[in-house]
């Protein structure tokens, strides 16, 4: 057997210790948040004096939450239609990238991959001027838009790593098969990067459904956001409900996210 | 294959390359690797567009076609196999992707997979079936079409040895039945030997010689494919004199012999003398023919019914191939002779500095 040294121990301490403290970071506002939306009080303190689901049931009271309803429709409207639009393109991308060796196909990724980095309100401003430049009233697509805009990216990253996996030789197989490229797509190249698109599609949903930088230049009192919305009751009441708000975006993307992991996880099993 | 050449990007990949196939031959391309035969191989699929040059099959140029209206089916190194479908699914794509009826993709399917003796494992996914059963299988998905040509890319390549013969036997059968014409690509001699009615041995772009493998074998017609094709012991040398179709050829390692050639030589030319390992014999150290060099044994190995001698005569190391009677010489110092009757090739000794490598 192998015997565990005092510097081993020492190191396996301070991976553990390292770990808690991500976890921490990473998990504990969340908790906090999600006790705080259970509160007896009228205000946002941690720890709340008692527990109750008051915040909840206001928050789904279709006459008094009627803003944040329409806010919240808004929302995941704009989020599916980005999260299709920005799957779509970043499929195309990801395979035409992947199928080519050339060097423009090297630049175009980068290119693509460009709206990571690019300051989100910066990005904001320059859609609003765009828009407006070409006379655009706002309206939801305007946010579809410029959501896609920044979803794209993540939709890339997974399509493009399902496709860089994928053999050559089977598309070559199909066609000598006598299958049309439209066929060959639909039967051998989309199930086979499914886990990416599927991927991508949730992580462009959350991208868009959380964004804040973008829906504040282009939304607008007709086209609010649950993001936005959600900011505007914080700033003038500090309203318990953007805790219970948080409470279930914060289930329904956990909800999803196990959707999600069995589904691909479930293909993958059946890819092998 | 009418002056076929390909070009990528500044390099030629294939030069001006003219073959052809005889309706249900196998003729296998062999070359070491970056030779141009698997770039061949994909221009008769229609993956890669020659520069120059056409494609014809029974006469017509197939150069506009796209791969899937060629009539070929290819079974490549991978096998490239459909991962998300089952064996019998992966043999009806090609069938479905031309439109047939139900009930000829399924009559068709079952026939294909009991070709390859794989019916019972039609609903299997790759992923559960060994490389060999998977290479059956990507050899039934290809034959499934009827293609007027079968091309095979390497198709044993990921397997074991033991397996190899096995499934080259199995092929060259289900080839027979079927009829069709086959290219096969490889860097294996063995493996164009046993599968091969003709091979076409390429080097840098080029056909070096095309002919049925006993013939390549015993006359290469350049130093390389005497190389390549076979083990081959490389004796320098210099032209004596003629005898009728033969020449005389003092070695450098001390002995004078006559091969016969069909290249012209003129006197004092030096030459290179191939001889396979099964045309040398050993002698005894003392004996004096003159035909014989001194050389040293170093190690004697057995091979199934067969002795290799690896022998040391000056700067030369030779292979020799013997049948096994009695327990393997002691090592020590030896003559070396060319058998009688053997038939050696003589290559002009200018021409063949790359060969070394082979």
């Amino acid at each position: 057997m192998h015997r565990l040294t005092g510097a081993d121990r020492l190191v396996a301490l301070v991976i553990i210790a390292l770990a808690a403290i991500g976890f921490l970071i990473l998990v504990g506002p969340v908790l906090i948040v999600l006790v705080t939306s259970f509160t007896s009080s009228r205000a946002l303190r941690f720890p709340p004096p008692g527990l109750t689901f008051r915040w909840y049931l206001e928050l789904f009271d279709p006459v008094r939450s009627a803003q944040i309803h329409v806010a919240a429709l808004n929302s995941l409207l704009v989020a599916t239609l980005t999260a299709i639009s920005a799957t779509a393109l970043a499929t195309g991308a990801a395979l035409a990238v992947a199928r080519t060796r050339a060097g423009w196909a090297r630049f175009a990724e980068g290119a693509f991959l460009a709206p990571l980095v690019l300051p989100g309100i910066a990005f904001g401003l320059a859609s609003l001027m765009f828009f407006s430049w070409l006379h655009q009233p706002p309206s939801l697509l305007l946010l579809v838009a410029g959501h896609t805009m920044i979803a794209t990216p993540f939709a890339l990253r997974t399509v493009g790593a399902s496709a860089a996996g994928m053999d050559a030789a089977l598309l070559e197989s199909s066609a000598v098969l006598g299958a049309s490229p439209w066929r060959t797509f639909r039967r051998v190249v989309l199930p086979l990067i499914m886990p990416g698109v599927a991927a991508g599609a949730f992580l462009s949903f959350v991208s868009s459904l959380d964004n804040v930088p973008v829906s504040l230049f282009l939304s607008s009192a007709q086209t609010d956001m649950l993001p936005i919305r959600l900011w505007g009751m914080m700033e003038t009441a500090l309203d318990v409900r953007v805790a219970a708000a948080s409470g279930v975006l914060v289930t329904g993307a956990f909800v999803l996210l196990l959707v999600m992991d069995r589904a691909v996880g479930l293909t993958r099993r059946m890819s092998v | 294959m009418d002056g076929v050449r390909v070009r990528y990007g500044q390099t030629l990949a294939v030069r001006d390359v003219t073959l052809s196939v005889a309706p249900s031959e196998i003729l296998a391309l062999l070359g070491p690797s970056g030779c141009g035969k698997t770039t061949l191989l994909r221009t008769i699929a229609g993956f890669i567009r020659a520069e120059a040059g056409r494609v014809l099959v029974d006469g017509a140029g197939i150069d506009h076609l796209p791969p899937g209206k060629r009539g070929v089916g290819i079974v490549f190194q991978s096998y490239a196999l459909f991962p998300h479908m089952t064996a019998a699914q992966n043999v009806a794509y090609g069938l479905e992707a031309r439109g047939r009826p139900k009930a000829e993709i399924i009559r068709r399917v079952e026939a294909a997979l009991a070709a390859v003796r794989m019916d019972a494992f039609g609903a299997r996914r790759p992923g559960a079936l060994s490389g060999g059963q998977q290479q059956r299988i990507a050899l039934a998905r290809a034959l499934a079409i009827e293609p007027s040509i079968l091309l095979l890319d390497e198709p044993f390549a990921a397997l074991d040895r033991s397996l190899r013969l096995d499934l080259q036997l199995e092929i060259k059968r289900i080839q027979r039945r079927f009829g069709v014409t086959c290219v096969l690509v490889t860097h294996d001699q063995d493996e164009a030997m046993s599968m091969a009615d003709r091979m076409a041995v390429m080097r840098g772009g080029e056909v070096e010689q095309v002919g049925p493998p006993a013939e390549v074998y015993d006359s290469p017609a350049t130093a390389f494919v005497a190389g390549f094709v076979g083990t081959t012991n490389r004796l320098h040398g210099r032209v004596e004199a003629r005898e009728g179709a033969a020449y005389r050829v003092r070695l450098d390692v001390g002995a004078t012999v006559t091969a016969e050639s069909p290249r012209g030589f003129a006197a004092g030319d030096r030459v290179l003398l191939c001889a396979r390992p099964e045309q040398l014999a050993l002698r005894p150290a003392e004996d004096a023919d003159p035909a014989a060099w001194p050389a040293r044994l170093r190690l004697s190995m057995p091979l199934g019914p067969a002795l290799i001698h690896d022998v040391e005569a000056g700067t030369a190391e030779l292979k020799l191939h013997q049948s096994r009677h009695g327990p393997p010489p002691p090592p020590g110092p030896v003559r070396v002779a060319l058998l009688p009757g053997a038939r050696p090739s003589l290559f002009p000794a200018s021409l063949s500095p790359e060969g070394d490598s082979a």
